[in-house]
C-alpha cells in the first residue's frame, strides 16, 4: 500500500474502468445473497466449524442473529460505546490489516476504529447506491455498536450463557446429562445483528464488509 | 591449540548467525575442522574419516528413528482428525472463557509435544488451535505463546529428546527420565502461569475483520470437504498421543517400542482394517519429509560430538574450559542462568547446535559429571524451544498468528528463563 504517498485509496480515481466495472458486478452479486447466507459464511470461516453441515450452520446463524437483535431491542435507543464505559480510539492502517474495528479489554476497555477503512466503506456505500441500506455515517455507528456488543458479552457471564442456550449445541451428551457447547463465531454474528438493529441498517453489516474486502482487493490490484 | 578450536567454533557460530550456512552443514564442517587442528589422523583409530565421519554420523541413530516415528504418529493424528478433534472439543467446552480455551490448547500442545518434535507439534496443535483461540478472543501474541509454552511443558516428556540426551551424554535412559521428572513441574507451572498472567494482562481482543464474510471457493471448500470426510475422531482415539508416554513413563518400556505402540493405537482406533496398510505407508512416507530437518541436524551433531571427544581435542580444550567453568553450585546457577540467552539466535549454547559440542567438551574433559551437563542442556532446551526467534516452531507460530517472532520471544522469555533457573537449581542441588 502506498496510501501515505498518494493519499487514501479512492474508488473514483484509484480504479481502471474495467476494474471498477468488475467491482460493481461483484458487489451486485454479493447484494443478491440474503443476510442469512452471510451469517452462514461467517460461521463457516470460523475455525472449528470445518466439518459442519450447512443446515447446522444455518440454524446457529439464525439463532445468533435473533439473539443480537433482541439484545439491541432490550438495550433501548440510548447508548453507544460510552454506555459500556469503553474508550474510543481512532486509528489508521485498517486497510493494510483488513480490519474495520477492534475491541480490546486491557489495559482499559477500548474500541479502536480504523478510520481509513470506515472512509472507504462510506465511499463504497454511496458509490454502489446502497445508501438506503447504509445511511451516511451509519458504518461508524455500526462499528461502535458492534464492539459495544462484544463489551456487553465480555462483561456478563449470564448473557453469554443465554446466547449459548439459545444456540442449543451440546459438547457432550451422556444419557440425560447434557453439557452445552460453545459455538465459535456466534458472538461475532450476534454483535453484527446488534449493530444492524441499533443503527437501523437495511442489510447485515457483513454485506458491506464483504463488499469492502472486494474493494480493497480491487484497489490493491491497480 | 585450544584457542584455535574456540576460534573455529566462533567462526561456525558466525556462519550460522549470518545464515551463510545451514546449521547442519556448519556443524559438520566444524567437526572436521576441529578434528584436523587437534591432530587427528585421516584414517584409523581416532581419525577424521573413520571416527568422526563414519562413527559420528550414526551415533544418534536411535534418536533419528525416534524422531521419525514421532513424526509418523503426528502425521497419523493429523490425517485421522485426532489433533483437530482435540482442539474442537476444547473450544466447545470452554469457548466463552478465553482463558479456559487457552489452558486447554496448552494441554493439547503439551500432549502432542511429548510424541513429536517441537516444529511439527507446533503446526499440529497450532493449525487449528491458533485461529480457534483468536476466534474466542485470545490476543495474537498470547495465542502463539500458548502453543509454544505448551510444547515446552511437554518437552521434558518428549521421548525422542530422552533418546537424544541418553545417547549424546552417554547416560542411561533412567537417569534422563529421573531428571526430566524434576524439570517437568517447572515447565508446567510456568506454562500455566504464562496463560493466566498474560490473559489477565492482555485481556481479550475481538476484531471486525474484512475477510470474515468471504466466500472461499477453492481452498475453503476443499478443506471443508476433507474435514467432513474425516469427521470427528472417536473419544478413545484422542488418547493416542498419551499412549507412548504411559508406556515409557509408567511401564518403563523402551522408547522406540513405546512410540510404535502409539502409532498402532492411533491406527486401530480410527481406521478400517482394509485401509490400514495404505494409511500406514502414506503417513510413514510423509513423516520422512517432516523429520528430515531434525534428522539432518542429528547426523551433524553426532559428527561434532565425535570430534570434540577426540583425545587431541579434549587435551587442547581441557585447561581452557576448566578455567572458566564454575565449580561452586551457587556460581554455577548464577553464571549459567545469566548465559541462558546465548542459546537463542543459533547462539553458541544452542543444544541443537554448537551447544551439543560444548556439552561434549564439558563431559569428556571431566569438568562436570554427565548428569550435571544433562541438567544444564535440558534447562537450556526449555528456553531455546520456546523463545528462539530463529527456530522453526517459533517462527511458524508467530507468523501464523500474525505477529513477529521477536514479539513472541519478548513475551515468553521471562517465563522460560525462570524454567531454566529452576532446572539449574535442581541440577546444582542434586548433581554437583
Ligand atoms: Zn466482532
Amino acid at each position: 500500500m502506498t496510501a501515505a504517498v498518494t493519499g487514501p485509496p479512492s474508488l473514483r480515481n484509484g480504479l481502471s474502468a474495467a476494474r471498477s466495472g468488475a467491482l460493481r458486478e461483484t458487489c451486485a452479486r454479493l447484494a443478491e445473497a440474503d443476510d442469512a447466507e452471510f451469517g452462514v459464511r461467517l460461521l463457516g470461516n470460523t475455525p472449528t466449524h470445518e466439518a459442519r453441515g450447512p443446515e447446522e450452520l444455518e440454524r446457529w446463524a439464525e439463532a445468533a442473529t435473533a439473539f443480537g437483535t433482541e439484545l439491541a431491542a432490550r438495550a433501548g435507543p440510548h447508548g453507544g460505546a460510552g454506555r459500556t464505559g469503553a474508550r474510543v480510539v481512532e486509528r489508521d492502517g485498517g486497510l493494510d490489516a483488513l480490519l474495520l474495528a477492534r475491541y480490546v479489554s486491557r489495559p482499559v476497555p477500548t474500541v479502536e476504529l480504523y478510520t481509513d477503512t470506515l472512509a472507504l466503506g462510506e465511499e463504497l456505500a454511496g458509490w454502489l447506491g446502497w445508501r438506503t441500506w447504509f445511511a451516511a455515517g451509519a458504518l461508524r455507528g455500526a462499528a461502535l455498536a458492534h464492539e459495544e456488543a462484544h463489551c456487553l458479552l465480555h462483561g456478563d457471564a449470564a448473557l453469554r450463557r443465554a446466547l449459548r442456550d439459545r444456540l442449543g449445541h451440546s459438547a457432550l451428551r451422556l444419557g440425560r446429562l447434557r453439557i452445552p457447547g460453545h459455538v465459535a463465531g456466534a458472538d461475532e454474528l450476534a454483535a453484527h445483528a446488534y449493530a444492524a438493529a441499533r443503527c437501523g441498517l437495511g442489510r447485515t453489516p457483513l454485506l458491506l464488509t464483504a463488499a469492502l474486502a472486494s474493494a480493497v482487493r480491487a484497489l490493491g490490484e491497480d | 591449540m585450544g584457542i584455535v578450536i574456540l576460534l573455529l567454533m566462533l567462526a561456525g557460530v558466525g556462519l550460522m548467525l549470518a545464515r551463510k550456512l545451514p546449521t547442519a552443514f556448519a556443524l559438520v564442517l566444524l567437526g572436521v575442522a576441529i578434528a584436523a587442528v587437534s591432530g587427528a589422523p585421516l584414517t584409523g583409530k581416532d581419525s577424521i574419516v573413520d571416527t568422526v565421519l563414519q562413527e559420528g554420523s550414526v551415533t544418534l541413530a536411535a534418536t533419528m528413528l525416534a524422531v521419525l516415528i514421532g513424526s509418523w504418529l503426528g502425521k497419523l493424528m493429523e490425517e485421522t482428525g485426532i489433533a483437530g478433534t482435540l482442539v474442537r472439543k476444547i473450544v466447545e467446552f470452554g469457548g466463552d472463557r478465553p482463558t479456559v480455551v487457552a489452558l486447554g490448547v496448552l494441554a493439547v500442545s503439551a500432549l502432542i509435544g511429548t510424541v513429536t518434535g517441537s516444529a511439527p507439534a507446533a503446526m499440529m496443535a497450532g493449525i487449528i488451535g491458533i485461529p480457534a483461540m483468536i476466534a474466542v478472543g485470545v490476543p495474537k501474541t498470547t495465542a502463539a505463546g500458548t502453543i509454544l509454552m505448551g510444547i515446552a511443558a511437554g518437552m521434558p516428556f518428549e521421548l525422542p529428546v530422552w533418546q537424544f540426551f541418553s545417547t549424546a551424554l552417554d547416560l542411561p535412559v533412567d537417569t534422563v527420565r529421573g531428571f526430566m521428572l524434576k524439570l517437568f513441574p517447572f515447565a508446567a507451572a510456568f506454562a500455566v502461569l504464562f496463560v493466566l498472567v498474560e490473559s489477565r494482562r492482555r485481556g481479550v481482543a475481538h476484531t471486525w475483520s474484512l475477510t470474515s464474510a468471504d466466500e472461499r471457493p477453492s481452498g475453503g471448500a476443499r478443506r471443508r470437504s476433507r474435514a467432513r470426510r474425516l469427521g470427528d475422531a472417536p473419544w478413545y482415539a484422542l488418547l493416542a498421543p498419551a499412549v507412548p508416554l504411559v508406556l515409557a513413563l509408567g511401564f518403563e518400556l523402551a522408547i522406540i517400542p513405546s512410540m510404535l505402540a502409539g502409532v498402532l493405537y492411533a491406527l486401530a482406533t480410527t481406521t478400517r482394517p482394509r485401509e490400514m496398510n495404505k494409511r500406514l505407508l502414506r503417513t510413514l512416507y510423509a513423516a520422512f519429509e517432516v523429520a528430515a530437518p531434525p534428522i539432518a541436524l542429528f547426523v551433524a551433531i553426532g559428527i561434532l560430538l565425535a570430534a570434540v571427544k577426540l583425545p587431541g581435542a579434549v587435551e587442547a580444550l581441557d585447561p581452557l574450559v576448566k578455567a572458566v567453568s564454575p565449580a561452586n553450585p551457587f556460581v554455577f546457577v548464577l553464571v549459567f542462568t545469566v548465559l541462558a540467552p546465548l542459546c537463542l539466535y543459533r547462539g553458541p549454547l544452542n543444544v541443537y547446535g554448537l551447544g551439543a559440542g560444548i556439552a561434549g567438551v564439558l563431559i569428556s574433559a571431566g569438568i562436570y559429571p554427565a548428569t550435571a551437563v544433562l541438567g544444564l542442556t535440558a534447562s537450556y532446551n526449555q528456553v531455546f524451544g520456546v523463545a528462539d526467534p530463529t527456530s522453526t516452531q517459533t517462527v511458524w507460530a508467530a507468523q501464523y498468528s500474525g505477529v513477529s517472532p521477536q514479539q513472541v520471544m519478548v513475551r515468553t522469555l521471562p517465563y522460560v528463563w525462570c524454567v531454566a533457573l529452576g532446572g539449574l537449581c535442581v541440577t546444582a542441588a542434586t548433581r554437583l
